[in-house]
């Protein structure tokens, strides 16, 4: 039987709850853009090139000792270089956006595989595979939870003071052009949003469950609420809510917690399909 | 000045021209429509028309400028299948979102924007459901939400690609109702129609595309027109009581 008492004064259990907290703010409200938009596929293109940026950190701080290059911080500059190619109309008016996606998720993760075969394992010892690719929240120390913290408050202040342009361009792009809005800059500034969102949400989940935490409560908030801004709110209620149930249920149960977490969103997702179903077919009856 | 003056102009995409050599005036107060088979240019135009795509060769002026600086004098409405009705907006805030044109960024709308857009709501009979998600409208109300959008900031020229497609009979009426007083209140419209009982009753001119444009002063088709754009009887529609429906259709 655990001991949550003892367990919840653990720093490091206290640590994994308020990383989760920052990530599930920012993966509610950039992940109801990336589902209006229907980025979710670019959002996991994007996650997964990541991989070769945690590589080459390894292999710079190994083999060069370049120290201040971190996973964290590789891992962002290959998903913000990764974000800004697919969001270029140079690429995106000349080439199908899937298979723009493919040739970056599969490069990128191919890189991360070739640094990290590369690299000197007697300098610097690495995260596991198994770490990198399924999250491991536990390990997250204070410098990246002071990264991760303001990373998520800056991308939150551009969202605010743009929500207007955002809401325009994810509507409707053409009229968003029409309006005067340079939509290569708009987008260019969404996508290197939703990179720095992977990397914050990696560190909770890892890069392959990414796409849950910034896809699921928001797709959920989608089914229950009217207007964009009320969508940002229910999905990072529903982030928080689901994320820390599953942390909860991790901890008791001894698994995975990035895998847990994704499972509780996925599992709660089908019960909220059922709910709206049965909802609708209530009302609907009230109706007749 | 003239709203749109076009002069030699060809455009298409890759290098290939969909259209070429066509010259046309859209003046002070007109109401031209422009009917043709699918592929034969209508949507390319628009969208040079718009700045949304550079043309090939010849000029397009609007108000005696470039369309990428006063294409956002134009007032445009889109066809309503391509815009996303699952988006969780309301018929409000897609209205409001046409007065970005006119103010340029603002986190906030101001109670100008505001009343513009009720304004534009009142004209374009969509104030009763104001405040639904568009997902609740019906196709023609829909429709009448993004006429709101694009009346918002008051434009003088209003461009509509396909405004009563996939639209029932008395939503149609009721749409040309709203496009002849906007007429008459001094806007110049050019609208992409399939739909050929609009042609005699609303409009004032006729253009037939067909990778090369004729234009007519009088609202009729002519036998030139059918010969270059079409080999067989275009649709003709019923014309009907007008109910432009205040009611939400679920």
């Amino acid at each position: 039987m655990v001991d949550w008492i003892a367990a919840f004064s653990m720093p490091l259990i206290q640590n994994m709850f308020i990383v989760a907290a920052i990530a599930c703010v920012l993966c509610g409200v950039v992940g109801t853009l990336v589902v209006v938009k229907r980025m979710v596929f670019v959002t996991g293109g994007i996650a997964h090139t990541t991989f070769g940026g945690v590589g080459m950190a390894y292999y710079l701080m190994s083999v060069f000792a370049v120290s201040w290059f971190t996973p964290m911080i590789g891992a962002a500059v290959f998903a913000v270089v990764s974000a800004v190619i697919m969001a270029l109309p140079a690429v995106s008016r000349r080439m199908r956006e899937d298979s723009v996606i493919g040739v970056l998720w599969s490069v990128g993760m191919a890189l991360g595989v070739i640094f990290m075969s590369l690299m000197d394992r007697s300098v610097v010892t690495p995260r596991s595979f198994e770490s990198i690719l399924f999250g491991d929240i536990l390990l997250v120390g204070n410098t990246e939870l002071k990264i991760i913290a303001v990373v998520t408050i800056i991308s939150l202040i551009v969202i605010a003071t743009l929500f207007r342009d955002l809401q325009a361009l994810t509507f409707d792009e053409t009229h968003a052009k029409l309006s005067g809005i340079n939509v290569t800059v708009m987008n260019v500034i969404l996508y290197v949003i939703i990179a720095m969102t992977c990397v914050v949400a990696l560190n909770v989940v890892g890069i392959v469950m990414v796409i849950a935490l910034i896809t699921i409560p928001a797709a959920m908030s989608n089914m229950f609420t009217e207007s964009l801004k009320e969508m940002m709110i229910v999905s990072v209620i529903l982030s928080l809510i689901m994320a820390f149930f599953g942390l909860i249920i991790s901890i008791g149960v001894d698994i995975p917690p990035g895998a847990t977490v994704s499972v509780t969103m996925g599992v709660l997702f089908v019960v909220a399909i059922v709910v709206k179903t049965a909802f609708g077919k209530i009302t609907q009856g009230k109706m007749e | 000045m003239i709203p749109i003056e076009i002069k030699d102009l060809s455009a298409g995409y890759d290098g290939r021209a969909v259209f070429s050599n066509v010259n046309l005036e859209l003046r002070d107060r007109d109401f031209l429509a422009v009917i043709g088979p699918n592929g034969g240019g209508k949507t390319t135009l628009f969208k040079v028309i718009l700045g949304l795509i550079n043309p090939m060769s010849g000029t397009v002026k609007v108000f005696g400028e470039e369309p990428v600086v006063s294409a956002r004098k134009i007032g445009y409405v889109p066809q309503n299948e391509n815009l996303d009705s699952e988006y969780p907006i309301s018929a409000r805030e897609v209205v409001l979102m046409g007065m970005r044109s006119k103010k340029g960024i603002r986190p906030f709308y101001s109670k100008e924007d505001k009343e513009a857009a009720e304004r534009a709501m009142e004209y374009a009979e969509v104030i009763d459901f104001a405040d639904s998600r568009i997902s609740k409208l019906s196709g023609g109300q829909r429709q009448r939400v993004y006429l709101a959008r694009a009346l918002a900031p008051e434009p003088k020229i209003l461009m509509l690609d396909e405004p009563t497609a996939s639209l029932d009979p008395s939503m149609k009426d009721c749409t040309y109702d709203i496009l002849r007083k906007l007429n008459k209140d001094g806007v110049a419209i050019m609208l992409i129609t399939h739909d050929m009982s609009s042609i005699s009753h609303d409009v004032k001119r006729v253009a037939c595309m067909n990778h090369r444009l004729i234009v007519n002063d009088a609202p009729e088709i002519t036998q030139e027109m059918i010969a270059l754009g079409f080999h067989c009887v275009p649709e003709l529609v019923h014309i009907g009581s007008c109910d432009c429906g205040g009611h939400n259709h679920g």
